[in-house]
């Protein structure tokens, strides 16, 4: 099964920074890219488009935060969890947060960043 | 006793009775007597009308007899010696026209009918014999028998009509030759007889003969029916053997004019006979009532005397005129401590406390004077012993009013308990009220319609309201609207719980001049007491107290905003310095393991990127302490006009190129204290934000605004820019790394630092905005 990956987030250093490192992990088909949550769920929403494997979210953007993307998600995709792993990715986490995590436990994990190789290779793995 | 008041009175029922039974019936014998009289007088006096009536009658017919027989001599005189008559036809008309009473006239020869005048009316009688009828015959031979007129019927004739006949028997030589009879319509001879005009309507006649053949009597008038002999008169006619009746039409006539006298004479006689009765019963009743009376007044003296001697106060009587003490019973011997015989030589006065005898002399003179005729008073006697004794007196005249005085009675009652305990609860009433009256707790007595009708006079000393301006008031209304439940919910357990006090209701309430104070209230349910009847409220001014616990409250509230502020901010720095090394440690572990050059070089930019953003964000970092730790950076009045003039001079450039507008009205006046470079850092900020997030497609039109609300200066910053959606971001707005229009230069720092340099300086920031149209911000300083 081809596996494909989304990564949303409004830090530039970072992206680039994980686009080397999903090309290095190779497990990945193909991946998409985004600066924010908006662009991303709009292209996600798009009936045309399927979703992906695995989507690591950050959770602080402007316009848009992690949390709203989900919850806008789901609005189109009932059962998002199940066809999707998504990774909450952050450099740090606020108790809010934690909070509101707990609140879905669909989720397939928190990330803390720095992120390297071996893990992008185990979410790679993850994915059934 | 009993015994002696029923007899005489069951006497005086007898006697009278009989009395007056025997007298009603006295007069009842008497009148009815003299009523019987009467009815004797009125019986005769009728009796002689009638026979004075028929008298009359008699005449009359007896006239009309008389008539006929001369009218009957003179037609028998015509008759010559053979028994020839020969001017009938001359005479017969003038006998019959010439005499009313008679109605017709024939000439019999033999008992036969040969000649008739008026002939026509009676011709069938002609040839008719009536010596041979046997039914009218025997008159015809009485009349030959009596050699004389006699008179027959009446009888139904032979031409018809009834009538009677007289038959004057003629003799010639003494041989009977026949008759010469006359006629007379009964109802003619009834006429002529007058009966009709003098019964009148009282009487009624009746005509009768003894019929010669039955011997019977028969009656000729009709409608007369049978005659009673007690009451009706006759006479008898004897030339014809006839009997004239008159009759009474009301036998009990004269009965019936005594009958309403009778019933008068019967109510008189009964009226009579009880007003008897009644005279005679009324000494007896009386006698009866003196002899109770007397027995009573036996009764009550000797009551009287017990009561003297026994009563359970004492008693006096006194001679008015000489204040000497004549009678006294033995509680008042025990009062004084003096015997009965001591007391006699001694007055009032011996025995009265000198400080109360002006008053008692003055009421004894009035009641001499008869101005007044009692008295009673409060005061000290004196005893035997020395001691005095509190008693309240009571005298009464025992004279008639207007009568010059003789003794008075004096009650005297032992009051020294009462003037004691009395005296106690004055001045506990006097303790208690100076408590009252002088605590700092204020003291209400409400009644169940809510208003007050005791209030302490610290009520004035705290609230500032008369007593006057409390009572007629409905309390609830000086209470404030937050806390009007919680005492009408205590009121609810109180009405529940009478007697219980409802402690620690705390409530603002009104004072005179409408400031709010904060009172401590206890509410006690006394409506059941007496002498209370209403709720006591006590109330302690605790405004002080609350203020500082509300201030405590309000310090604890920013402290803990501070709180969590610093959390957030310590939280957001520390994601912030993450990202960036965790950046650093992904470049430098990337770096390691790439094995091309040019990569590597790509890597070392990233590094210098990284270390670039991680400059400005420490210098971010730096101005956001710098505002939250700078406890007392200097304030100073400033001009806000004269501030945002530099601070638009300083975007000149930018407000140039952005071909913007900007519209500027603050007052001169607007002097605020604020701090000088927190001034131009908002300022910048909030004009830098409108020109950055103009919309692309209209020109930015920018206006500020300066003006006074309440007390507090107001600047309002407006733009029509691209704006923010609030219903998304509301909560966000002014936080730090918070951005929303997506681009790439905006930190999410700038409205972060404003907002605490103005809350540092004591004021708000608000805002207003709406997507595509613009933003408002609005700072109120303090």
């Amino acid at each position: 099964m081809k596996k494909d990956i989304c990564v949303i987030d409004d830090d530039e250093i970072y992206q680039k920074i994980i686009r080397k490192l999903i090309t290095r992990a190779g497990v990945f088909e193909k991946a998409f890219f985004y600066m924010n949550a908006v662009d991303a769920l709009e292209d996600l929403k798009n009936p045309e488009t399927s979703l992906p494997s695995v989507i690591l979210l950050d959770i602080n953007m402007p316009a848009m935060d992690g949390w709203q993307f989900i919850e806008l998600l789901q609005d189109s995709y009932p059962s998002l969890f199940s066809k999707c792993d998504i990774y909450i990715v952050t450099s740090s986490i606020a108790y809010s947060d934690k909070e509101k995590m707990e609140d879905l436990p669909g989720l397939a994990g928190f990330l803390s960043k720095p992120i390297n190789v071996d893990k992008l290779v185990e979410i790679g793995e993850a994915v059934k | 006793m009993a015994q002696t008041i029923k007899n005489p009175n069951t006497i005086s029922k007898r006697k009278p009775f009989l009395i007056g039974l025997l007298a009603f019936l006295f007069l009842l014998l008497i009148g009815f007597f003299m009523l019987w009289q009467r009815y004797q007088i009125l019986e005769e006096s009728r009796q002689s009308e009638m026979e004075g009536i028929i008298d009359v009658v008699e005449q009359n017919i007896d006239q009309s007899l008389k008539y006929s027989y001369s009218a009957a001599l003179s037609l028998a005189l015509q008759i010559d010696n053979d028994g020839k008559i020969d001017n009938f036809d001359e005479v017969a008309p003038q006998l019959v026209d010439n005499n009313p009473n008679i109605d017709a006239i024939e000439i019999v020869p033999d008992g036969i009918i040969t000649k008739v005048y008026p002939y026509e009316e009676n011709k069938a009688a002609i040839n008719y014999n009536i010596l041979q009828d046997s039914t009218r015959n025997e008159e015809a031979f009485k009349a030959i028998e009596r050699r004389r007129m006699f008179f027959g019927g009446p009888f139904e004739l032979k031409q018809g009509g009834v009538a009677i006949v007289g038959r004057l028997p003629v003799f010639i030589k003494n041989e009977f030759w026949g008759f010469v009879a006359v006629l007379i319509d009964f109802d003619n001879l009834i006429h002529q007889s007058g009966i009709r005009e003098l019964s009148g309507e009282r009487y009624k006649f009746q005509f009768s003969k003894v019929n010669p053949v039955t011997n019977k009597e028969e009656f000729f008038l009709k409608g007369v029916s049978g005659v009673d002999g007690s009451y009706s008169e006759h006479i008898t006619l004897p030339d014809g053997d006839w009997k004239i009746y008159i009759i009474p039409l009301d036998p009990y006539q004269p009965l019936y004019a005594v009958v309403p006298v009778a019933f008068l004479i019967l109510i008189l006689s009964g009226a009579f006979g009880w007003i008897i009765y009644n005279a005679m019963k009324q000494p007896l009743i009386l006698e009866a009532r003196v002899k109770e009376q007397a027995g009573e007044l036996a009764k009550s003296e000797l009551r009287f005397r017990t009561i003297f001697n026994q009563a359970a106060i004492g008693m006096a009587r006194v001679n008015s005129k000489t204040g000497m003490i004549q009678q006294t019973n033995k509680r008042f011997q025990e009062l004084l401590g003096y015997s009965e015989e001591e007391l006699k030589t001694m007055d009032y006065k011996d025995v009265s406390h000198p400080d109360d005898l002006v008053e008692n002399t003055e009421l004894m003179r009035k009641l001499r004077n008869n101005s007044i005729r009692e008295y009673s008073l409060e005061k000290r006697l004196e005893r035997k012993n020395g001691t005095n004794v509190w008693v309240r007196l009571n005298v009464s005249a025992l004279w008639e009013e207007g009568q010059p005085a003789t003794s008075h009675i004096a009650l005297v009652e032992d009051i020294s308990a009462r003037v004691k305990a009395k005296q106690e609860l004055i001045e506990n009433e006097k303790r208690f009220r100076s408590l009252v009256e002088n605590s700092n707790e204020v003291i209400l007595i409400i009644n169940k319609e809510g208003e007050a009708v005791y209030c302490s006079p610290s009520l004035k000393r705290i609230t500032g309201y008369d007593e006057l301006l409390c009572s007629g008031n409905d309390i609830f209304s000086l209470i404030h609207a937050e806390e009007r439940n919680l005492l009408l919910e205590k009121l609810k357990c109180a009405n529940a719980n009478p007697g219980k006090a409802y402690a620690e209701i705390v409530m603002r309430v009104k004072t005179s001049n409408s400031h709010w104070i904060w009172v401590n209230a206890t509410l006690t349910n006394l409506l059941n007491e007496k002498n209370v009847e209403g709720y006591v409220v006590n109330l302690r001014d605790v405004t002080a107290k609350k203020e500082a616990e509300l201030n405590l409250v309000k310090s604890y509230e920013l402290v803990m905003e501070q709180n969590k502020r610093l959390l957030n901010f310590a939280y957001i720095v520390s994601h912030n310095l993450r990202s960036h090394s965790s950046n650093l440690e992904s470049i430098l572990d990337l770096y390691d393991t790439e094995d091309s050059e040019e990569e590597k070089q790509n890597y070392m930019r990233l590094l210098k990127n990284v270390s670039e953003n991680l400059n400005q964000s420490l210098h971010d970092l730096n101005e956001v302490v710098s505002i939250n730790t700078n406890l007392d950076i200097s304030l100073e009045p400033i001009s806000v006009s004269d501030y945002v003039d530099k601070t638009i001079e300083l975007l000149g450039l930018q407000i140039k190129s952005k071909e913007a507008k900007v519209c500027k009205k603050v007052p001169a006046e607007m002097v605020v204290s604020f701090n000088s470079a927190y001034m131009e850092s908002v300022l910048l900020n909030f004009l830098t934000n409108a020109l950055r997030y103009s919309h692309p497609e209209r020109q930015p039109y920018i206006k500020i605004r300066g003006y006074k609300e309440g007390f507090n200066w107001i600047l309002e910053v407006e733009d029509n820019g691209i704006g923010i959606d609030l219903e998304k971001h509301g909560d966000k707005v002014f936080g730090l790394y918070k951005t929303f229009s997506g681009r790439q230069d905006a930190r999410g720092v700038g409205l972060f630092i404003t907002k605490n340099q103005v809350n540092a300086m004591g004021g708000s920031v608000e805002v207003t905005s709406e997507p595509d149209v613009g933003t408002t911000f609005k700072v109120v300083f303090k």
